[in-house]
């Protein structure tokens, strides 16, 4: 019965495929050797279709951006987090990319669980809060729904010994956002930003509010909100005079490649459309000669 | 690739380099600097909270089913069996055991200050975007609902209750200030009606 289910749902899922004539948007992205290239998704954990659906396309753009890894934004599992809730809401729908090697490292979101950080596909190790390292890039998962004292501290004893070209944070709650359901998290940016501006972090990947939104830098730093990868809140973007670009009407998936001091960034709808892209020099490096 | 440990595995830091935090943390204690705690020590009043918590640590760390697992389906039997063989060590356990009357004053004296502050607006502000869950009966002992959110709990509170070990948070539920023990997500103690 239960395997007559599954396959009910796995049929309703092929059936709200997009056309299968919206092949995936050719790559944008530079695809230099020996770059650092990834994924961004957020608010994604539903198990409903859209997230298969983005899946799907992220499948298809691998293909033509073979990104080795994938940074979660939080709210990873949505509802329950029995073992059937994780296969449905993440082993099913991103197998395809687990099995050709991707590796997700997962940030919690206010609809985690804690012990979602003992979870092998996730990455975490165990920690709420945690850093690696590829490449000249250095990554700094944060928990945003729980910074106490003990984690700044920590925070700042990572950034001080990072030792590396770029430092890239992610957690769940955007410090600057146009959302109209939430708005920019204006406590955690007091309390984040002077350790951001200090310490020389670049990038920052928040998700919460269901849209895709890049910011105009913010006292240097690059803040991108990817919340829409399974959730979506349509028509949730005021664009502001923070919005360098947004999309809000669709799910999406945000790609990066990191080559010397160059990011460049693709972001992708459900449809496969490129709904953003664009490159920057990294703050504070020399520029190149042209 | 290089990983680090975080929240469980953080090694003793050396206060001086942290200076910059430590001050970005106290100026936003605003109004109330004078009673903020620095980062590696508890904020006084709470020495009676402290001891319970510790001995709730000490009971439940001597539990067995303490190993950690990556296996999706043992992670949620160890959290199961753990919140089992917790309330059986505690059966009697009651609301006001940790947070006794005398905590609970203490606790609502810096929770309402906090809420009424200079940085109220942005306090209240993370409590909403949190998404706060109301009209959720939690009682101690029991379980922290699985469908409920972990919801956010404003730094600027957090820097000025007491540190909690690694394996218990403070939640926010509604009107309710909850003591969770997150491992076994079990309601440790709470605070009902706590924030208004």
């Amino acid at each position: 019965m239960r395997q007559i289910r599954w396959l009910a749902f796995l049929f309703l899922i092929c059936l709200s495929r997009p056309s299968a004539s919206l092949s995936a948007q050719d790559s944008t992205l530079p695809l230099k050797s020996g770059s650092v290239r990834f994924a961004v998704i957020g608010d994604m954990g539903t198990g409903d279709p859209p997230q298969y659906q983005i899946a799907q396309r992220m499948l298809e753009f691998h293909q033509k951006f073979p990104f080795t890894f994938a940074i979660m934004l939080g709210d990873n599992i949505y509802g329950g987090k029995t073992p059937a809730d994780l296969q449905k809401k993440f082993e099913i729908p991103y197998k395809p990319l687990l099995d050709a090697g991707v590796q997700f490292y997962a940030s919690l979101g206010n609809h985690d669980d804690t012990n979602e950080r003992f979870y092998k596909f996730f990455n975490m190790n165990g920690q709420q809060y945690y850093s690696f390292k590829k490449g000249n890039v250095h990554f700094f998962a944060l928990d945003s729904d729980y910074l106490d004292p003990k984690q700044l501290v920590w925070l700042e004893k990572e950034l001080a010994n990072a030792g590396t070209d770029w430092k890239i944070c992610f957690f769940h709650h955007p410090l600057y956002s146009s959302g109209a359901f939430h708005g920019s998290s204006t406590e955690l940016r007091t309390i984040l930003e002077p350790l951001f501006l200090k310490y020389g972090v670049q990038v920052v990947f928040a998700g919460h509010e269901h849209v895709y939104e890049r910011l105009k830098p913010q006292k240097g730093i690059y803040y991108f909100t990817e919340g829409a990868s399974g959730e979506l809140r349509y028509g949730n973007l005021r664009k502001t005079d923070l919005t360098a670009a947004g999309y809000d009407k669709d799910r999406s998936f945000l790609t990066v490649e990191i080559s010397g001091d160059d990011l460049s960034f693709q972001a992708i709808s459900r449809t496969g459309v490129t709904v953003d892209s664009g490159s920057f020099h990294r703050p504070g490096a020399e520029q190149h000669a042209p | 690739m290089i990983q680090r440990e975080g929240r469980n595995g953080a090694r003793r830091v050396n206060s001086h380099r942290f200076l910059p935090a430590a001050c970005v943390l106290i100026l936003l204690a605003g109004a109330a600097a004078a009673q903020t705690p620095a980062l590696s020590k508890q904020p006084p009043g709470f020495g009676d909270f402290t001891q319970r918590v510790q001995q709730y640590m000490k009971l439940r760390n001597a539990l067995p089913n303490q190993r950690t697992t990556k296996i999706p389906a043992k992670i949620v039997d160890r959290r199961q069996s753990l919140a089992e063989a917790i309330r059986e060590t505690r059966p009697a356990a009651k609301q006001g055991d940790i947070f006794t009357p005398e905590t609970s004053e203490a606790f609502l004296k810096v929770i309402r200050g906090t809420l009424r502050g200079s940085n109220a607006a942005n306090v209240r502000k993370t409590i909403r975007q949190g998404e706060p869950v109301a009209g959720v009966h939690l009682t101690v002992n029991g379980a922290y609902p699985e469908h409920l959110p972990r919801t956010t709990v404003p730094p600027t509170l957090l820097l000025r209750l007491p540190r909690l070990p690694d394996k218990l948070a403070y939640r926010i539920v509604g009107h309710d200030f909850v003591l969770q023990d997150t491992e076994a997500r079990l309601v440790v103690d709470l605070i009902p009606g706590a924030l208004p």
